[in-house]
């Protein structure tokens, strides 16, 4: 595993702080969606990127469709990341599904984390009785249906509509990665993290946590960041960002670096 | 990383190799920078006995003829193969990733599928478009079968891109590489509803699985993870006992047991294997429900037989199930039932650990801590591990009504419908129209644009109807903006706007690149066929409404062929120049209809500021015949009707058009015959004629304003003669560039940057510019991006000027939405940026999209146009080059810093005696006191005066030049070192941080700007100099000779500054013998004044000046003592 992994996974590590930050991207992206946020961090962290193995930039030969059915293989291979390269403490910054890892992760090794955040978050995306997901079971479905049928007019109207906020640049940059991934790759994985819920374990985190939602999201209702502070079980701060969309590290660089930044010092 | 050829042709066998030199060779004829799958495509399908071309035959739809799909497919790889990026290099271009991906994944699905790999060599030998037979997983390196390459290029989404619009499915094709050709194509894949097919499921398709469920073996194992990471807990050295946490959880544990009772292998081995599942649930339900504990005892009694059973046999144990967590609390009476029963599990948890788990779920972990506050001990005793479950495999069925996401999709439909719909405007345009690589790429960038900006009304707003005079001729791209605001969406438009884009670039890749014209010969019959009375008619029409839309064209041109389309496409005179001249060549005859329609518009353009340009375009039956109907490439002819908004003409001048319209009616006709006799003349003589139509704003036109810039420039800003020049000149150069049509698809060409000291001339400099350009000194925006997030400066000189006005209004915004906002307040102005180089990092963003697109975001993504703009950045520091003007200048007296520290004191004039000290000055009694050499009169003041002259010391080193790389070369001697850094510390992390790093980012916005100009410091001491001499003659004049006057240092930076900011050169002189002289005078006949007495002019500290002299940023009044 260990070197064989680093290198599946593109894991790269920069800056030359004398902590450790790791920025995991989410759903449809790959670590290149980070590149923004960087140049920030860099002076202050050893930032640990790499990417999620149903990113396009991993081979998808290393995508195995019997393992990667829950979320948990996810968190073993960010743990594995950080074994081999040594970390034993870090601050973990996830996106989308990334911040699911974390939380996984944090809940299996809570004294490797320092603190998460976690951007667009959600423990569930689908309704229940008394929890807004923002998505009914039956969407979702034909949201998979339609990815089925034609993926790339699934792209092309999903990747505005996520990026929310009108940054053209975002959305081809978005839309670029989201074709990256293979079409099957991209719906199973959709389907493991739709079918994920993470809401009875939240309690178990230690870590304090930061929740980062931007103002419109359509993947995130605004409901689920108030969840997850109730129910996370660590020290939980919400911080709502001005602006609409999912991928606020693609569409307000700027603005999700000052968060990030006061949220990492807290 | 690209691969080299070399190192990606040892994976491959003979024939694919071949194959893939194919490419290579493909991708070096077109001189790109690699070899990507579109080139393999390419290559493929050139082979001689094409395994994908045959393939694709069988593939294909049966709806078209078979030449034509292919003549579709060969035309969209190579538009595809177009778009890519070229570049200079002999070497072969290498392996691209996305190829090597899609060689390393097709070796993979090589390596995973050997019985069917083996399978499919014998299907495909008896085909007569045998492969290659090379037995590869015998060798060390597995190597890639040419089918099998092909099967995983194909997966690539641009390849089923460009398959796509040629008309097939790439899992068509897939299928029918796979399949033997005898084979029918299932039903299950029927057309409408193809499922995509990759590698890993191809073969299960094959064989003959049903249809799609394939995809997700996670569902065929159930809970495979799940069950994997429970058995996990148990197995583990400590042998835990699982207690499943999570919504999921129970369908989980459910799982789990049931593939335990069905003892479904694999799931438990080693030590674990053979355990006996004895669920409890039920009893627990019992007790808890109706309390009754029998059954649960004997159940109990049961257990611990089987537990002694397995002791005996030394293999085995017993998984006690107790299903949800939740059943053992209970709240009231009954809840005591539970307690015995934790405790009799917890005793035989005791006994028999490592042959009994128990194991259980809750729906979260605030139940399982509830149940902890009751029974403290439960998670030792029962040696329990809480394993998060977080899916199950029930979700993944379940009944799928509507979708709302999908729904959702519907604001998108226009604009992102399905790939038709936008796809084929454009992809059939691309085929036909040639453009070179570079064009095409800004073409798309464009089109791109215009996409989105349709999306965002919020853009339109700020578009005025009326264009900015200066690049009235130029700035194509408002028209996008123009066509937003007035045009609500409507996908006809947007069409017409690709088209006009398009159109656009076409022209300019014909000017610029000298492309070959398209199909010169289909262009007569379409010219001919325009009606030429309705040209006038039409445009009467078009004035009338208020916008154009399209539908009136289609109206008034009711007897056009079917084929025909008209566009509409809002454009700009000059284009007429060029595109008429690049079609004129050899069709004489037709110029005749094309100017009689031309003419008027023309006229009218007069009163008009946008013209709208018509163009009729048709498809020629001649082309339909070799394409597909669905990529009829249509010819574009360079006919144009010319009219107008008629929300634009409030602004008409009657009389003025009237005139140009008689006089261009009779241009014209001189030009149209001259167009018969040469066309090569005519279109020039044209052009002529287009500029003439203009003359009302024509004096700004003026070739020569280069001059009249100069001149306006040199009055304001009288000192910086060459910086002057150069401004003129770039000024000067731009505008040319734009009048001759050449300079458009230069971003950066608006961009000016001003390098060096002088803050305040490069500011004059700035709304000089708004003056020539757009009229007025207001349409100015201007904004000091280092003053960001710093205090203000109390009482500074410069604070009523406003140099820094946006302080006030910044709360709580962004420096981007803040220039954003400033920007769309005027859309035709001077942008004046100051200290861009130490521009937070977001707006560094802003800036640098905005250079490179023409576009400013604000920090919600919003874009402003800046076409319309000059946009002015300076800094203050120093590029390389310019090093020796500040160096040179080392020992000044008054650094420009220091006067940036000015303050708006009220000045008041002290007597003293004269001191022994100083002594009088020989030179005319009037010298300028230092702080350092300060009066023993002054000595009371002296620490105030000091702590002031440091104070403004710091904030000079803010507005200044505290970050500019050769700071200490010119610092000042009186500031100490020591406190210059303890600012720097104190401004913390971000500021040292971005001066660092945004040092690059300056330097490469910089090198973007169409001109950087370097400006020479102000000569402060020259001011200085010259205003002691005034003022002693003056002092002589009033008050005597043999009177002494001390000017305070502060004052005189505060006089010098005022010399600076003043617009009137004689300002300070003007103050000094109106407000200086008359209280000297004043305190002459106030004070006896002897030849021993001094007077000193100094600073009233803590008041600021309430009335100012006019003209001048100094007090009307000075106090006496």
């Amino acid at each position: 595993m260990g070197y064989n992994l680093l290198e599946a996974l593109n894991v790269q590590i920069v800056g030359s702080g004398d902590r450790y930050l790791v920025l995991a991207h989410g759903l449809g992206t790959d670590q290149s969606v980070w590149q923004r946020i960087l140049p920030l961090f860099t002076p202050s962290y050893r930032i640990i990127l790499y990417d999620l193995v149903c990113a396009g930039s991993v081979n998808p030969d290393y995508f195995d469709f019997t393992r990667y059915t829950t979320l948990d293989p996810y968190v073993d291979d960010l743990l594995n990341i950080l074994k081999s390269l040594g970390v034993d403490s870090c601050a973990y910054v996830g996106h989308s599904v990334s911040a699911m890892i974390g939380i996984l992760a944090s809940i299996r090794r809570p004294q490797l984390f320092s603190k998460l955040i976690l951007i667009g978050a959600s423990p569930r995306f689908l309704n229940d009785e008394d929890y807004h997901g923002g998505f009914e079971q039956g969407e979702i479905e034909k949201v998979f249906s339609a990815m089925e049928a034609n993926y790339e007019a699934w792209v092309n109207g999903f990747a505005p509509l996520a990026v929310g906020a009108d940054v053209p640049t975002a959305v081809r940059e978005f839309s670029r990665t989201l074709f990256n991934m293979r079409p099957d790759i991209s719906l199973f994985v959709s389907r493991t993290v739709f079918n994920s819920d993470l809401r009875g374990v939240l309690g178990l985190v230690r870590v304090p946590c930061c929740v980062i939602q931007t103002a419109r999201d359509v993947s995130v209702p605004a409901s689920v960041a108030e969840y997850l502070r109730s129910h996370l079980g660590g020290r939980t701060t919400v911080e709502i960002l001005r602006t609409e969309g999912h991928l606020p590290h693609l569409t307000v660089p700027a603005l999700l670096s000052q968060v990030l930044r006061r949220a990492l010092s807290r | 990383m690209p691969t080299s050829v070399t190192a990606a042709r040892q994976f491959l066998t003979e024939e694919t190799a071949s194959a893939l030199d194919e490419a290579v060779a493909v991708a070096r004829r077109r001189s790109h920078a690699q070899t990507t799958s579109l080139h393999a495509v390419s290559a493929l399908l050139s082979l001689p006995s094409s395994t994908l071309r045959e393939a694709c035959t069988r593939a294909r739809s049966s709806a078209y003829p078979s030449r034509l799909q292919f003549r579709a497919l060969e035309l969209s790889v190579g538009v595809s193969l177009d778009r890519l990026p070229s570049s200079k290099s002999d070497e072969d271009p290498p392996i691209s990733n996305s190829l090597m991906a899609a060689i390393k994944r097709s070796q993979a699905s090589q390596r995973r599928h050997p019985e069917s790999y083996h399978l499919q060599q014998l299907h495909s030998s008896n085909n007569s478009n045998a492969i290659a037979t090379g037995c590869s997983q015998a060798q060390a390196i597995l190597k890639v079968e040419l089918k099998y390459l092909i099967l995983s290029i194909l997966d690539d989404p641009i390849v089923s891109r460009v398959f796509g619009e040629a008309g097939f499915r790439s899992c068509d094709i897939k299928l029918a590489l796979v399949r033997p050709p005898v084979t029918q194509v299932s039903s299950r894949f029927s057309r409408a509803h193809c499922p995509p097919i990759f590698l890993c499921n191809l073969t299960d398709s094959v064989s003959g699985r049903v249809g799609y469920n394939l995809l997700f073996p996670g569902q065929e194992d159930g809970v495979d993870e799940n069950c994997k990471r429970i058995s996990e807990v148990m197995a583990k050295n400590s042998g835990k006992s699982p207690l499943l946490v999570g919504v999921c959880a129970i369908e989980a544990l459910r799982a789990f047991t049931e593939s335990l009772t069905k003892g479904k292998s694999g799931i438990l081995d080693g030590d674990l294997a053979g355990l006996i599942v004895i669920s409890i649930e039920k009893e627990i339900n019992e007790i808890v429900n109706e309390g009754n504990e029998e059954k649960m005892g004997l159940k109990l009694k049961e257990v611990e037989a089987t537990l002694e059973k397995c002791n005996g046999s030394g293999g085995g144990g017993v998984v006690l199930h107790f299903g949800d967590l939740k059943g053992l609390i209970f709240d009231g009476a009954l809840g005591d039932f539970v307690s015995p029963l934790v405790l009799r599990l917890a005793s035989l948890m005791e006994v028999y650990r490592r042959r009994l788990w128990l194991m259980g779920a809750v729906d979260s972990v605030e139940i399982y801590r509830k149940f902890c506050d009751k029974f403290p001990n439960v998670e030792k005793d029962w040696d329990l591990q809480l394993l998060p479950i977080t899916s199950s495999k029930s979700s993944f069925d379940g009944a799928y009504p509507k979708s709302s996401l999908m729904r959702s999709f519907v604001p998108f439909g226009g604009l992102f419908p399905t790939p038709s719909d936008l796809k084929s405007p454009l992809s059939g345009w691309n085929q036909s129209i040639p453009r070179c690589n570079l064009c095409n790429e800004k073409y798309e960038q464009e089109v791109d644009a215009l996409k989105k900006a349709g999306s965002a009304v919020s853009v339109a707003d700020q578009y005025s109807e009326n264009l900015p005079s200066w690049l009235r001729m130029a700035a194509v791209d408002t028209g996008k903006g123009e066509d937003v605001a007035k045009t609500k969406a409507g996908e006809s438009m947007l069409s017409a706007k690709v088209f006009g884009l398009q159109k656009k670039w076409n022209d300019i890749c014909q000017r610029v690149h000298c492309t070959p014209t398209f199909t010169k010969s289909d262009i007569n019959p379409s010219m001919s066929q325009v009606p030429i009375v309705k040209g006038p008619q039409f445009s009467m029409d078009q004035k009338q409404t208020s916008n154009g839309d399209l539908s009136i064209n289609e109206s008034l041109f009711p007897n056009q062929s079917p084929g025909r389309q008209i566009h509409m496409q809002t454009n700009f005179l000059p284009k007429s120049t060029p595109s008429i001249s690049c079609t004129s060549e050899g069709r004489n005859m037709n110029f005749h209809s094309v100017l009689h329609v031309d003419v008027p518009s023309v006229t009218q353009q007069t009163d008009k500021d946008v013209p709208w340009f018509h163009h009729p375009q048709q498809s020629l039956s001649s082309c339909s015949g070799r394409t597909p109907s669905s990529f009829v490439p249509p010819v574009t002819t360079d006919l144009k009707l010319g009219t107008i908004y008629a929300s634009t003409t409030q602004e008409s001048k009657t009389t003025k058009s009237l005139n140009h319209r008689e006089h261009l009616q009779r241009f014209s006709g001189s030009v149209s015959t001259e167009f018969d006799a040469n066309s090569e003349v005519t279109s020039y003589q044209f052009a002529q004629s287009s500029s003439c139509s203009v003359p009302s704003s024509g004096e700004q036109f003026d070739l020569g304003d280069y001059k009249s810039i100069k001149k306006a420039l040199a009055e304001k800003v009288g000192w910086q003669d060459e910086a002057v020049n150069s401004v003129s000149q770039a000024v000067s150069q731009v505008r040319h560039k734009y009048r001759s049509f050449r300079g458009i698809n230069c971003k950066g060409d608006n961009w000016l940057t001003f390098l060096g000291p002088d803050r305040v001339g490069k500011k004059r400099i700035a709304s000089a510019l708004a003056d020539v350009l757009f009229g007025s000194q207001e349409c100015l925006v201007s904004l000091d991006l280092s003053s960001q997030g710093k205090l203000g400066h109390p009482n500074s000189i410069f604070e009523c000027k406003e140099l820094n006005r946006h302080d006030e209004m910044s709360r709580g915004k962004t420096v981007s939405d803040l220039i954003a906002e400033e920007l769309r307040k005027k859309p035709h102005s001077v942008v004046f940026l100051e200290n861009v180089d130490k521009a937070d990092y977001g707006v560094q963003h802003s800036l640098d999209l905005a250079i490179r697109t023409g576009k400013f975001p604000d920090s919600h993504g919003r874009e402003i146009s800046i076409n319309n703009m000059v946009l002015i950045t300076t800094s203050s520091s120093i590029t390389k080059g310019n090093v020796n003007v500040i160096c040179g200048n080392k020992d000044v007296k008054f650094p420009e810093r220091r006067i940036l520290g000015a303050k708006n004191w009220q000045m008041q004039i002290l007597v003293g005696s004269a001191s022994d000290d100083a002594g009088k000055s020989n030179y005319m009694g009037v010298r300028v006191t230092t702080v350092k050499e300060a009066s023993t009169f002054t000595s009371a003041n002296k620490r105030k005066t000091r702590n002031a002259v440091e104070s403004s010391e710091l904030e000079k080193t803010d507005t200044g030049e505290r970050e500019h790389k050769v700071p200490r070369s010119c610092l000042d001697l009186n500031f100490p070192v020591e406190e210059a850094d303890e600012e720097d510390m104190g401004l913390g992390l971000s500021k040292s941080e971005s001066s660092e790093s945004s040092e690059n980012w300056w330097e490469e916005l910089f090198s973007q700007v169409y001109k950087k100009i370097h400006f020479k410091p102000f000569d402060f001491d020259e001011v200085a100099d010259k205003i002691v001499k005034e003022i002693s003659s003056q002092c002589q004049r009033t008050v005597g000779t043999e009177v002494a006057l001390e000017i305070d240092e502060e004052v005189m930076v505060q006089m010098l500054a005022a010399a600076w900011l003043s617009d009137k050169k004689e300002a300070i002189e003007d103050w000094v013998a109106e407000v200086l002289g008359r209280s000297l005078a004043e305190a002459g006949q106030k004070y006896n004044l002897t030849p021993q007495s001094v007077l000193k002019l100094v600073a009233y500290k803590g008041d600021v000046v309430k009335e100012q002299a006019p003209g001048i940023r100094l007090p009307a009044k000075i106090n006496l003592n």
